[in-house]
């Protein structure tokens, strides 16, 4: 009813049809402009077809690699790869971070390793992984998992470290056991940096098997990247390539959500 | 229920980097008699808020011994309860929540101890915000949900650490009085550390004035005015001289 | 304040007028080879040592003032196809998918005569002929690239196809595998393998293995292999250049396959890890002068009388040298032998027809390209008069 008023009232304004509409749309623009971007340099002829094929040309691909399930089959194993891979990295992440942050031996021990191998970038120890652990996808898993394990490590140290120390003297007052100071504060207070780090290992997880892909596979989207490359199939590395891209922002998407339903006392009242 | 609280010829000192020791609390004894209301003022840094945690079970002193109903404190004890300078509400918990903490981790069952939490609201003036996230609570509103998740726990022994502090000095002096009327209903004994000298005055039967560091007892002031008080109490000329004589001390402190 | 501007935008024009103004008087040019830098590439390390890029210069030329790029085939191919590059040594295979794909790409020089690629088997092994694979367990660094191409070449010769022996994938492990009995055969490069195979046979380090056989690709099916390749529009542009880097590459090869001792001390510099100790340098250098002298006297010898040669440098090297120090200049003399040809660097049509024809059978061509021989060229060979 509300908006039936509204509409009548806004009627022939179009700024105010536009700034209703826009919030809707906003996201669309800049693909459209990088569309844009992309068709112009393809129509001046800044570089020949085979080196940027037209958006039409790798539509028509697209849809035929769609239509005949080969994009499909190899999206599911990077898929399975990252997701096992983001599982096991994140896990062993939080939970040696966890004693990490309990235990100056664990923290000694472990942080500075942590640290240095974390700048190290993972394409340069990815050949090594691949070797060790051969081919099929426990290597891509396991660099997938490890790329992944840093940051969750870190992050779950520095969350655990700030949870307030008020806080933690209340539930000591409070006479609370280690688990309840676990479950009730630690893990509620430091969620927020934990989901941050999630965020970030998630696209993080789709490079580290991606990288695994392009070293040894049989199947997988770095491998259809690798096969098309290998066919000058231009076009196609093109449709892989946004198959990761999309691939990676679904699964950010998904912690974002997570993020949402878990962290949505942050948001209420924040107007 | 409430219960005496005493201490004997508490130190404490800080160990510093270089070997050296920092101390804090030199040689206290104080006691605060079975439903008593007594206040701890002094300089800043003077060592009140270590002897409260001493005396809550979160410290342990350097030499000395505190007790509650002469059964020594080692630990943190069910019948004791702190509450904080600031309201230290746990932001993902409703209000109902952070008032029913202090029973969950006592292991009481979800509804019976959001039964009681709802029950205590309307006494805090908090009665439509159960379900409300801290961040949409005033400074106010959320020092009075701290103040219901002690009360809720129905302690023999209040310790109160500067409670009011981070309020403005009329929200301050509402809760303070709320705060006096709630403790006229069970008569806990109160210990409360705080700056302001007024209201240690308003509050108190009696204020003892803490040196400056390491921190000594210099004085003791009994407030004989008589309960129920007031605002109105503050303009009276004895109240007056009783600010006087605390502020007299603490200044030679 | 006014001379200091002037100053400072003097100095920004000299700045900037420097480099425009070396880059008139050379030619850069950038030679993509595939892989790391290796042994088998020293014709053009020997071309650039000798200079033969510059040296047939025509007057009013800049001298090319070439440098090596290194990458995997489909980046150098379209880096060549873009124009970003003008040459490179590319497979035939990948030339012919690059064209089916619309690269405009021309192979211009065939460096090996012979395709690389083979089957091999341990001494005492009873598979006596591709045929006798059926059944039989074989390995493969994967299937991809001229081992895959060449597989399925001598499969198909033969009447057979890949169902019908039990493939392995073993990467690039071929020695290892084949010593501990992994396999029965296995897919390799003939200049390679089967010598460190053998090696460690005669080392008492390769399980029962004592030696070893080989079914070469070559013997069953003319396909063609790695060569120059340029772009159409260098070719239609600057033809004189596509001759000038052939000549230099195709001299090069040429002092390779007469000299090799000589290559092998010039390819020192390029590849790092080239077994090369004092006595072996000594023993190169004076086998290396020696035929200089040689060639000096017989200016006429036949590929016959060199290829003696090689076979006698190699015969005197063995009875100094042990075969870890001479592992890398036995790849180099067994690569000569699918090198050296009558004609370097020609190719035929019907070769490419062969390899089309495996692509096709592979499926990494869906049709035979319209315009085949216009994939390649033989007019900028050396003494090959050009339009």
């Amino acid at each position: 009813m509300v908006s039936e008023v509204r509409k009548t009232r806004l009627g022939g304004r179009e700024g105010a049809v536009i700034a209703r509409v826009l919030p809707y749309v906003s996201w669309l623009i800049t693909p459209l402009l990088i569309l844009l971007g992309w068709q112009l340099v393809v129509s001046l002829g800044v570089y020949p077809e085979f080196i940027i094929p037209s958006p039409a040309a790798v539509l028509e691909r697209g849809v035929e690699v769609i239509v005949s399930g080969r994009l499909w089959e190899n999206t599911q194993v990077t898929l399975v790869q990252t997701l096992l891979g983001l599982g096991i990295g994140a896990l062993s992440g939080v939970f040696l971070g966890y004693f990490a942050a309990k235990n100056r031996w664990v923290d000694t021990l472990l942080s500075p390793l942590v640290v240095t191998f974390q700048s190290t970038p993972v394409v340069a120890y990815a050949p090594l992984l691949v070797i060790w652990f051969r081919d099929g996808i426990t290597s891509k898993v396991i660099t997938s998992a490890l790329i992944v394990f840093f940051p969750m490590f870190l992050n779950t140290v520095v969350a655990l470290r700030n949870v307030p120390p008020s806080l933690r003297d209340l539930m000591l007052s409070l006479r609370a056991s280690r688990w309840q100071m676990f479950t009730l504060l630690e893990v509620s207070s430091g969620l927020p940096i934990i989901l941050g780090g999630l965020k970030v290992s998630a696209t993080l997880a789709v490079i580290g098997s991606v990288v695994g892909e392009f070293i040894n596979a049989d199947a997988g989207l770095g491998f259809l990247i690798e096969q098309a490359r290998n066919a000058y199939d231009t076009p196609l590395v093109i449709v892989t390539v946004l198959t990761l891209a999309l691939s990676a922002r679904l699964l950010y998407g998904f912690v974002e959500f997570l993020e949402g339903r878990l962290l949505h006392w942050q948001r209420r009242g924040s107007r | 229920m409430s219960a005496s609280l005493s201490a004997r010829n508490i130190s404490l000192e800080y160990a510093q980097p270089a070997g050296k020791r920092l101390p804090v609390l030199d040689r206290v004894t104080a006691s605060v008699g079975s439903g008593e209301f007594v206040s701890l003022v002094g300089p800043s840094g003077c060592g009140k808020s270590s002897l409260l945690r001493i005396l809550a079970g979160l410290k342990s002193p350097t030499h000395g011994s505190v007790a509650i109903d002469s059964q020594p404190i080692t630990a943190p004890s069910p019948r004791i309860a702190i509450m904080f300078q600031d309201a230290n509400l746990m932001p993902w918990r409703t209000v109902v929540q952070n008032v029913a903490l202090p029973l969950e981790i006592a292991g009481i069952s979800r509804n019976q101890r959001e039964a009681r939490a709802r029950a205590l609201l309307p006494r805090l003036g908090l009665a439509e915000f159960g379900e409300s996230f801290p961040r949409e609570l005033s400074g106010g509103m959320a020092q009075r949900a701290a103040l219901g998740r002690v009360l809720i726990q129905e302690p023999d022994v209040l310790l109160l650490d500067e409670p009011f502090g981070a309020l403005d000095a009329l929200t301050r002096e509402r809760i303070s009085l709320d705060l006096l009327n709630l403790w006229h209903g069970t008569r806990p004994t109160i210990l409360m550390v705080t700056h302001d000298i007024h209201e240690a005055v308003l509050l108190s039967d009696r204020v003892l004035v803490m040196s400056q560091r390491p921190g000594r007892l210099i004085a003791e002031v009994r407030v004989e005015i008589a309960r129920p008080r007031a605002v109105a109490n503050m303009y009276d000329a004895t109240f007056v001289e009783y600010v006087r004589t605390v502020r007299t001390a603490i200044e030679h402190a | 304040m006014m001379r200091k501007l002037f100053a400072f935008l003097l100095g920004a024009l000299l700045l900037v007028g420097i480099p425009a103004a070396t880059a008139q008087e050379t030619r850069e040019l950038t030679f993509f080879l595939t892989f790391v830098p290796n042994i088998q590439f020293s014709p053009v390390y020997v071309a650039l040592e000798r200079g033969y890029f510059e040296q047939r210069g025509y007057v009013g030329d800049a001298p090319l003032n070439v440098v090596i790029e290194h990458g995997d085939e489909p980046l150098g191919v379209d880096l060549i196809a873009a124009g970003e590059l003008q040459f490179g040594l590319v497979s035939g295979e990948q030339l012919l998918a690059a064209r089916a794909a619309g690269r405009p790409v021309v192979f211009v020089h065939e460096w090996f005569q012979e395709y690389p690629v083979g089957v091999v088997v341990p001494d005492g092994s009873d598979i006596e002929s591709v045929s006798d694979l059926a059944g039989r367990r074989v390995g493969i660094p994967g299937r991809f690239g001229a081992s895959y191409s060449g597989l399925t070449a001598l499969l198909t010769s033969n009447g057979m196809t890949e169902a019908d022996i039990d493939l392995e994938e073993i990467g690039f492990n071929a020695p290892e595998v084949v010593c501990v009995g992994g396999v029965d055969a296995s897919v390799i490069y003939i200049n390679n393998e089967p010598l460190q195979i053998a090696n460690r046979a005669a080392a008492g380090d390769c399980g029962d293995v004592t030696g070893v056989r080989v079914f070469p690709v070559a013997a069953a099916v003319d396909m063609v292999s790695n060569g120059i390749i340029t772009n159409e529009s260098t070719i239609a542009e600057d033809p004189r250049l596509v001759s000038d880097v052939v000549y230099a590459f195709d001299a090069g090869l040429r002092a390779v396959i007469n000299n090799p001792a000589e290559a092998y001390l010039i390819s020192a510099d390029y590849v790092d890890g080239l077994p090369l100790d004092e006595p072996l340098r000594a023993a190169l250098e004076t086998a290396a002068a020696r035929q200089v002298e040689w060639l000096a006297e017989n200016p006429t010898a036949t590929r016959e009388a060199i290829a003696e040669r090689r076979v006698a440098l190699l015969t005197d090297l063995q009875a100094q040298f042990s075969s870890n120090s001479l592992i890398q200049l036995e790849v180099l003399l067994a690569s000569i032998e699918l090198w050296d040809a009558d004609r370097l660097g020609f190719s035929e049509l019907e070769s490419w027809e062969q390899t089309q024809a495996v692509l096709l059978e592979m499926g990494f061509m869906e049709a035979p390209l319209d315009d085949l021989s216009s994939a390649f060229t033989n007019d900028f060979l050396p003494g090959t008069a050009q339009g």
